[in-house]
């Protein structure tokens, strides 16, 4: 009989976030819809936690006090592993967030598992869990078996489609938060302020990435690449050559010392594919190259390409997806 | 401020890379190896701290195989770290990250640390597992993904921006702590001639190894695989921006099925 496998949730806009799904379907293929079992940790875990229901999860842990809302890892860590050991769980899977990676890495060391974060397939392979994940920016996927009683994946954004809805119910059961020793409670930051957050989705998780270049030439033209987006419903990225410059701040940078990417679509328009650029999107699934140089080596790695002028394409673009999207 | 950093070999972006002959990891022979990406803005992150705060030192640390290690220790120490300790492992294949945290705890933990900086991930097996199994290890909190860290000695507070799923945080923490740096102050620099040559006569201190506990799980590598050469892009002929913009949403709609 497969072991239960426990899929931690986090929450996003007071709902189980969309990463949280992804987990509960590679989960739900991996072990079998009956044997998932859900955990979320927070100051009022039982509302979202009905989430898990909706996903087809018939039982789920909360872990219910105000402090867990402040990202207590080490207590969220200890948590997990006594829910998954209350069940008898040998393998505990988290979605592609921050949060995700970081509670796998306290697991490996506090729950003695077998670990790997960015994954893109997961299966049992005999008594291992078998994940595959790309490495070295995309550029190569590597294959590994978790190894040993327990094993926590944390899986990479949209590494599986969530399970489709449905009027389920799940049962919770408290996990005792008098079990956390108190070293782990000790406060570990404080003052976190509001979370700036700009319009449309987050640039790691979104399926669909517009991102500007150099060849935009100057901040005030930047607008063309955020209207494109928005046409798209994507988010907004840009090249080392436009963060530098300030014309966009830090956190739009996508390359090998900014964010890595893999959406569904990532278009890249006026960028020209330096080796570090390629290191954050090379593993989205189809690439679209907008540059008025034919030679750029953005076009060795896309799938399409216009060789033309941005500034006459990208709006010609916009238009013809609003009216394709009938906006 | 007592700082330590710890830094990860890392093949060159430029590499080529090729499979071994066993078909489960990189080809290392004929790589070189360098300080890079994440790792080296932590090493930059660092040094900037130890300038903004007369006093400090900054201890750089590596756990890995000979020489590659060795070379980025005393690359660290040419580029104004104070200290270095080498955990040395056997030579080919790097260790596991949660191996390495092991390795780099024992380290840490035997020198004064207020603040332990790593990169937020290592280049190439991209795992960013250091800081928390650090964490777990050390018993302190860690902090993923910071930009823009600052050191407010009047407050005794750590100050910086966290960049996540839901945008960018802004946080305070006191020390000791660990960071997982995402992006330094400024640009990494790079080393003069001399302080090349200087390093080379440093010294580095070595700490064996510790041994995993026998119950922790472990990660084998059974496939290394490179995709298909990229064939180059399909490109869309046009003699109108608007027939571009036309071609491009059907391609994308019907061949690609990627259109939202």
């Amino acid at each position: 009989m497969t072991a239960p496998t426990l899929v931690v949730g986090e929450l996003h806009d007071g709902a189980l976030s969309d990463a949280t799904k992804e987990a509960v379907a590679a989960a739900q293929s991996v072990s079998g819809k009956e044997n998932v079992v859900g955990f979320l940790a927070g100051s009022s875990p039982r509302g979202p936690a009905a989430g898990f229901g909706r996903c087809g999860v018939a039982r789920a842990f909360v872990a219910e006090d105000p402090r867990l809302d402040g990202a207590i890892d080490a207590a969220v860590a200890h948590l997990v592993a006594s829910a998954a050991d209350s069940v008898g769980a040998d393998l505990v899977v988290v979605g592609g967030s921050t949060f995700g990676r970081d509670l796998v890495a306290r697991l490996a060391v506090r729950w003695n598992a077998a670990v790997a974060t960015g994954v893109t397939s997961l299966s049992r392979a005999g008594a291992a869990v078998e994940v595959r994940r790309p490495v070295f920016g995309g550029r190569a996927t590597e294959t590994r078996h978790l190894e040993g009683a327990h094993a926590a994946v944390a899986l990479r954004p949209h590494a599986a489609a969530a399970p489709p809805e449905v009027p389920g119910e799940v049962a919770l059961t408290a996990v005792p938060i008098e079990g956390v020793p108190p070293a782990l409670w000790a406060p570990k930051c404080s003052g976190v302020k509001a979370v700036a957050q700009g319009a449309g989705p987050s640039l790691t998780d979104a399926s669909i990435v517009v991102s500007g270049g150099r060849g935009v030439r100057a901040a005030e033209n930047f607008h063309l690449i955020d209207e494109l987006a928005v046409s798209l419903g994507a988010a907004v990225g840009a090249s080392r050559a436009v963060t530098d410059a300030g014309w966009r701040p830090d956190s739009y940078q996508v390359g090998q010392t900014g964010k890595q990417v893999s959406p569904q679509l990532y278009v890249a328009v006026g960028i020209s594919g330096a080796i570090q650029h390629l290191m954050g999107m090379i593993s989205s699934r189809v690439i679209v190259a907008i540059n008025s140089d034919a030679s750029a080596p953005i076009f060795k790695v896309a799938d399409y390409g216009i060789v033309g002028d941005l500034f006459q394409v990208v709006p010609a673009l916009t238009q013809e997806v609003r009216r394709a999207r009938g906006q | 401020m007592e700082i330590v950093v710890c830094v990860k070999p890392v093949p060159d972006a430029e590499t080529r890379l090729r499979v071994a002959a066993d078909g489960t990891t990189l080809d290392i022979e004929a790589v070189k190896f360098v300080l890079t990406g994440y790792d080296e803005s932590a090493v930059e992150q660092a040094l900037l701290l130890k300038e903004a705060n007369p006093g400090s030192k900054v201890h750089v640390v590596s756990a890995g195989p000979p020489p590659r290690t060795e070379e980025v220790l005393r690359a660290s120490l040419a580029l104004g770290c104070d200290l270095a300790t080498w955990v040395e492992t056997p030579p080919g294949v790097a260790p596991d990250p949660v191996s390495a945290a092991r390795a780099l705890a024992r380290a840490v933990s035997a020198v004064p640390h207020d603040l332990v900086l790593c990169g937020k991930n290592a280049g190439d097996d991209e795992a960013g597992l250091v800081a928390g199994a650090l964490g777990e290890l050390l018993g302190v909190p860690d902090f993923s993904s910071v930009l823009d860290l600052r050191w407010d000695a009047a407050a005794s507070r750590l100050r910086f921006q966290r960049s996540t799923e839901a945008g960018m945080e802004t946080w305070e923490a006191s020390l000791p702590c660990i960071v997982a740096l995402q992006q330094a102050w400024n640009d990494p620099r790079t080393a003069k001639l001399p302080s090349i040559l200087k390093s080379r006569r440093l010294p580095i201190a070595k700490v064996p190894p510790d041994p995993a506990p026998p119950a922790a799980g472990t990660t084998r590598p059974t496939k290394f695989e490179l995709p298909p050469p990229r064939t180059g892009a399909k490109l869309i002929e046009f003699k109108t921006p608007e027939e571009a913009a036309q071609k491009l949403v059907k391609v994308l709609k019907e061949e690609a099925k990627v259109f939202p």
